[in-house]
């Protein structure tokens, strides 16, 4: 317990005041033509969305943290602000250690190449060098048990072997801060088993892990924190298994509301 | 105090310094992403010739098989009076074949990898610089054929092929100052991406490459000589065709309209790049 406390000391991850707004232009002009009928009828309607708002958060090395929330409350964008994808409206964003800038694994592979390009290009995308991929390249493969497939192209792989090849590229060079979005749900048991076993590893190893997911048993089970996203904003921060029980008391009466409203129409 | 002038040269000093700064921090990303952008370029090429029986051959093939048309259409049915004129024309075909391609393929850069740009934190200048670099791997591999074709003629080989790395840098140059500023321009108005054609089509026609400069009357000349892509490909028909070194003022103002091309496109590319991911 002292252990976790002395590692938590070192923030990696800190936001003040992070504010991502969005225009949604309502039929934003995609071509000249309709730049042109836009501004013939005198400019264009949008509105501005802020998918986070205003959004203070300090995370310490060695954390599992869960972000919760219904669709659209902002857990991939705050991970997009975290990853250094999108740069926000407002605030500030610090982030200390390497960090595997992937929101969806497997982000960067091409289907044509085969899965020791893909390896090799996936790991550059991320800031590794060609050398540090030759040398992990083996273990990678090994991981992901697709040794027969490693130089065939990856149109031909199973959504199983490409997200295995997706999960042990992802782990495999040793991020600092590690982003998993809602990926656990693929894979039979037994690869699960390998990817609770591997977060493990990197929890022991100190590393700092950022789990988006719906799959509320997983998030009490292995996070050390739960932060629920409502609208862009935190609105409960803490326990996991006090954060997911507060979450399930808002959304279940939310479950039945369509169904009210449509006795009362 | 001292009176410290706002005159235009104060303006246009402060201007080329910040260029400069623009340009050096280019050189250093394309340094530091070198080993990206070479396997990003790769794989443009790896899938462009995927799932063809002669592969890479193709990058050879296109330029020789085009070299056998055009050497067949000119010498034999069209005959222009200039000797030897599947050389004349392609040693600044090929240059303008590698602007043109690198442009079409360039244009598409930002937006053909909008899904990646959307998921993974990277330098947006990979993508173009790349689109241009697997370019100039074909316009290398089609100096061969072109090499080919000079012995095979019975052309001389003159010793100027030996000045070509410089035209090349300046075209480099300027093919990359023109790929970003319309790779920037795609993603605001996919439009761009066909305007793109029809420009580099009629561009084709105005700029001296099936005829010669000469051709047009002197009194119209000066036209002509507005465009610049004259003077960075000119140097390919020197060195390959006449066997002459280009003036050292012609060297000078390809350089200069590569440069202000660079300065101009990457200035707009860097302005917009953090906005990219909004609107791919």
């Amino acid at each position: 317990m002292s252990e976790r406390c002395s590692a938590a000391s070192t923030v990696v991850v800190r936001l003040e005041n992070v504010t991502q707004r969005f225009r949604v232009i309502h039929e934003r002009p995609d071509t000249l033509r309709e730049l042109f009928s836009k501004f013939l009828r005198k400019g264009v309607s949008y509105h501005d969305l802020d998918a986070v708002k205003n959004v203070s958060l300090e995370i310490p090395q060695g954390q599992m943290l869960a972000l919760i929330g219904r669709n659209g409350s902002g857990k991939s964008t705050l991970l997009k602000i975290i990853a250094g994808v999108f740069r926000p409206t407002s605030g500030r964003v610090r982030v200390e250690g390497s960090i595997a800038p992937l929101i969806e694994l497997g982000a960067g592979f091409h289907h044509e190449l085969t899965g020791r390009e893909n390896i090799l290009l996936n790991g550059l995308l991320m800031g590794y060098s060609k050398e540090e991929m030759k040398k992990r390249e083996q273990s990678i493969i090994d991981f992901a048990e697709i040794a027969d497939f490693i130089d065939a192209p990856i149109k031909q792989y199973s959504t199983g072997m490409h997200t295995r090849l997706a999960f042990a590229v992802a782990t495999e060079v040793d991020p600092d801060i590690l982003i998993l979005d809602e990926i656990l749900a693929v894979g039979d048991t037994a690869f699960q088993e390998k990817c609770f076993a591997r977060i493990q590893d990197f929890r022991r190893a100190g590393k700092t892990i950022l789990f988006v997911s719906h799959a509320m048993a997983l998030v009490a089970r292995f996070c050390d924190r739960a932060i629920l996203l409502d609208k862009g904003s935190i609105i409960a921060d803490g326990d996991p298994t006090e954060v997911v029980s507060f979450y399930k008391s808002l959304t279940s009466p939310d479950l039945r509301r369509p169904n009210k409203s449509r006795t009362n129409s | 105090m001292t009176y410290r002038g706002t005159g235009p040269y104060r303006q246009l000093a402060r201007f080329a310094r910040l260029e400069l700064l623009d340009l050096t921090e280019l050189v250093r990303e394309i340094f530091r992403y070198r080993e990206l952008i070479w396997a990003l370029a790769l794989k443009e090429l790896k899938v462009r010739y995927k799932r063809s029986v002669l592969g890479f051959m193709w990058a050879l093939l296109n330029p020789a098989l085009m070299m056998l048309v055009l050497s067949v259409v000119f010498s034999t049915i069209m005959r222009f009076s200039i000797p030897h004129y599947a050389i004349f024309l392609l040693s600044v075909l090929l240059p303008w074949t590698f602007f043109s391609q690198s442009l079409s393929y360039a244009v598409e850069s930002i937006v053909g990898n909008g899904e990646l740009i959307k998921k993974v934190s990277v330098p947006k200048l990979v993508f173009p610089v790349a689109a241009v670099v697997s370019n100039i791997i074909n316009l290398l591999l089609s100096l061969i054929p072109l090499a080919l074709l000079v012995v095979g003629m019975r052309h001389p080989f003159y010793k100027t092929w030996l000045f070509l790395p410089i035209p090349m840098l300046a075209l480099i140059i300027f093919t990359l100052g023109m790929t970003f500023f319309f790779a920037t321009a795609n993603v605001y108005y996919r439009d761009v991406a066909h305007i793109i054609q029809v420009v580099l089509s009629a561009w084709f026609y105005l700029t001296p490459i099936i005829y010669a400069l000469d051709f047009i009357p002197q009194n119209r000349q000066w036209l002509f000589k507005l465009n610049p892509i004259i003077y960075v490909i000119n140097g390919f028909r020197l060195a390959v065709y006449y066997g002459m070194l280009p003036r050292w003022q012609s060297i000078a103002a390809s350089f200069v309209c590569a440069f202000v091309a660079l300065a101009i496109g990457f200035g707009v590319f860097r302005k917009y790049q953090d906005e990219f991911v909004f609107y791919v």
